[in-house]
């Protein structure tokens, strides 16, 4: 899958851009603060309707205009897709693709196969719980867009039950009705647990051989499940009865809290290397490495479970590299079309010889 | 402060006050009134206060209602034995547009909501199972919803119904007419799948 060309109307810095892209390598150079990730983040916002730097759509609007407008068009195993963002600072978003509007963001999910690599990415095995959780969620959507309901559905049930916790003694009548949030949260947060691990269980098929490449065999990868709920993954075909036992147990003790203290939003994503545990043990070196790998096996898992390349945006991901991995890294992606921000030509020696498009950004112009 | 006589001023702010009425079209509606006839705004205010002063709860279905018992209650056409709870009156007008269903209602005024502060008690459920008692009601059809929050009331009451021995039933949930399996979520097409029925 690639983008073949994409049309931005008074977006960001660019009140009108007309770009046309090479089916594998796009290198976007240029000083700072000229517009270089604005570029990823429109083609961000085709994939995913949404930008990657801010959750206010209003924001990528143009200072002078009221609307902005993202078109491209996306060529995949079966033909052509036209994919078009319309956003107003005061009306609803609208996505259309070929021509339909789409009633739900959700229907978005998976037109477009876009993984995007960020140097937020790189610190992932570093970070707490939530970016890993925040990780699992967003590659589980695009691969499998019901999953994205199925969290917007747990975290409404989660905020009904966390305010009930916390409001049971204004109000003792709502105490009988704990109960049904618990079985709803059960029901829901089963299946999400359940996709998690069923996710990092094919991601383990290839996560391993991308490691021992990236670190000259010297490291075996393993990715696990953290769950607050599971003690083993034998434990999976209980996992609904099990989660209402916890749920029931722990009651007392969240109502003295006022939060829920077990479900899949406490979870957590385990990255050992060779035995090790990397969020606590790992060198920084190390996770970022680790970090790589996560990245690269979901490229290789919708390769092979969508049955086409995705689109690789990589941000400013070089620079935070050293020259081994970055030659690796190149190497390992050079099967999709991939868009590449650096600010400095240095990094342009990786790719000579190459058959690319170079697009030299400057204040919001592409000279 | 405003920059009108002050009973626009406060025609404005009442018409500002209603739902989906912002600041220019309570304006505009304002001026509609003044430039208009006399009889036409006093046929606006009283239908106004008429409406609100003969509407009220039905006692048996709490159906919004001018006579009491409604008319649905006091219909002797209508089955007894089966009542259909709904979460608000404007769910009762939609089922009797489909002219399918001849039992009767009973209206919640709301579903089960911590985060709105409504619990069981401040909803129409004492009522309803009072009404239970000593009924030829066979069949309980919980209509509430499929949010998080129907569900849940939906839950709640069939807790306290299945007792009395009453049957009590859920709406069907799944894919519409005219949808598509693909956007569908996982959790409605289990629900689809629980429900399907043979040919």
């Amino acid at each position: 899958m690639y983008i073949e060309n994409i049309k931005l109307l008074n977006y960001r810095n660019y009140s009108q851009l007309n770009l046309s892209f090479h089916p594998k390598i796009n290198i976007i150079i240029g000083p700072n603060a000229q517009g270089k990730t604005n570029i990823i983040e429109a083609i961000y916002y085709l994939g995913i309707g949404k930008s990657h730097r801010t959750n206010k759509d209003r924001e990528v609007i143009n200072w002078d205009s009221e609307n902005s407008y993202i078109k491209g068009s996306i060529v995949h195993n079966n033909g052509k897709r036209i994919l078009e963002i319309g956003l107003s600072k005061n009306k609803k978003k609208i996505i259309k693709n070929n021509g339909v509007v789409l009633e739900k963001m959700g229907e978005l999910l998976g037109k477009a196969n876009i993984v995007l690599f960020s140097p937020e990415d790189l610190k992932l095995i570093k970070e707490g719980p939530i970016e890993r959780r925040n990780f699992l969620d967003r590659e589980i959507s695009n691969i499998k867009p019901q999953y994205y309901y199925g969290i917007i559905k747990y975290n409404k049930i989660l905020a009904q039950r966390n305010y009930l916790l916390k409001n049971m003694v204004k109000q003792p009548s709502l105490e009988d009705t704990i109960s049904l949030w618990d079985e709803q949260l059960v029901e829901v947060g089963s299946r999400i647990i359940h996709s998690r691990i069923y996710f990092l269980k094919k991601l383990n098929n290839y996560i391993n051989k991308i490691h021992r490449e990236i670190t000259d065999d010297l490291e075996d990868i393993e990715l696990f499940y953290q769950s607050n709920i599971l003690k083993s993954q034998e434990e999976l075909k209980d996992i609904k009865n099990i989660f209402k036992e916890k749920l029931t147990k722990g009651r007392g003790l969240d109502i003295k809290r006022g939060v829920t203290g077990v479900g899949p939003h406490r979870d957590d994503l385990k990255v050992n290397a060779n035995g090790i545990d990397l969020r606590i043990f790992g060198s920084q070196g190390q996770q970022r490495t680790a970090a790589l790998s996560l990245k690269l096996s979901i490229l290789e898992l919708i390769n092979n479970e969508v049955g086409e390349t995705p689109i690789l945006l990589l941000d400013d991901v070089l620079s935070e590299l050293d020259e081994m991995r970055q030659k690796k890294l190149i190497k390992s992606i050079s099967n999709a079309q991939s868009f590449i921000t650096c600010a400095d030509e240095n990094y342009l020696k990786h790719f000579v010889n190459k058959e690319k498009n170079i697009f030299s950004i400057k204040n919001g112009q592409v000279v | 402060m405003s920059f009108y006589a002050a009973p626009i001023a406060k025609l404005i702010e009442e018409f500002n006050k209603l739902p989906g009425i912002g600041n220019k079209t309570a304006q505009r509606l304002a001026f509609h009134i003044l430039n208009g006839s006399k009889e036409n705004a006093y046929n606006l205010s009283e239908a106004i206060i008429e409406a609100k002063e003969k509407i009220k709860h039905c006692s048996i279905c709490y159906n919004i209602t001018d006579t009491d018992p409604c008319d649905i209650c006091k219909d002797p056409k209508r089955d007894n034995k089966t009542l259909c709870v709904v979460q608000v009156p404007r769910d009762i007008f939609a089922i009797e547009k489909t002219r399918e269903f001849k039992g009767k209602y009973h209206v919640l005024h709301g579903a089960i909501s911590p985060m709105e502060g409504i619990g069981p008690n401040e909803i129409y459920i004492k009522e309803l199972l009072a009404r239970l008692q000593n009924t030829k009601v066979k069949e309980l059809i919980l209509a509430t919803n499929p949010t998080i929050e129907g569900e849940a009331t939906a839950m709640y009451i069939g807790k306290l119904v299945k007792p009395l021995g009453i049957k009590v039933t859920r709406l069907a949930s799944g894919i519409p007419i005219g949808g598509d399996l693909e956007y569908t979520d996982e959790i409605t097409l289990i629900k689809a799948l629980e429900g399907r029925r043979e040919l």
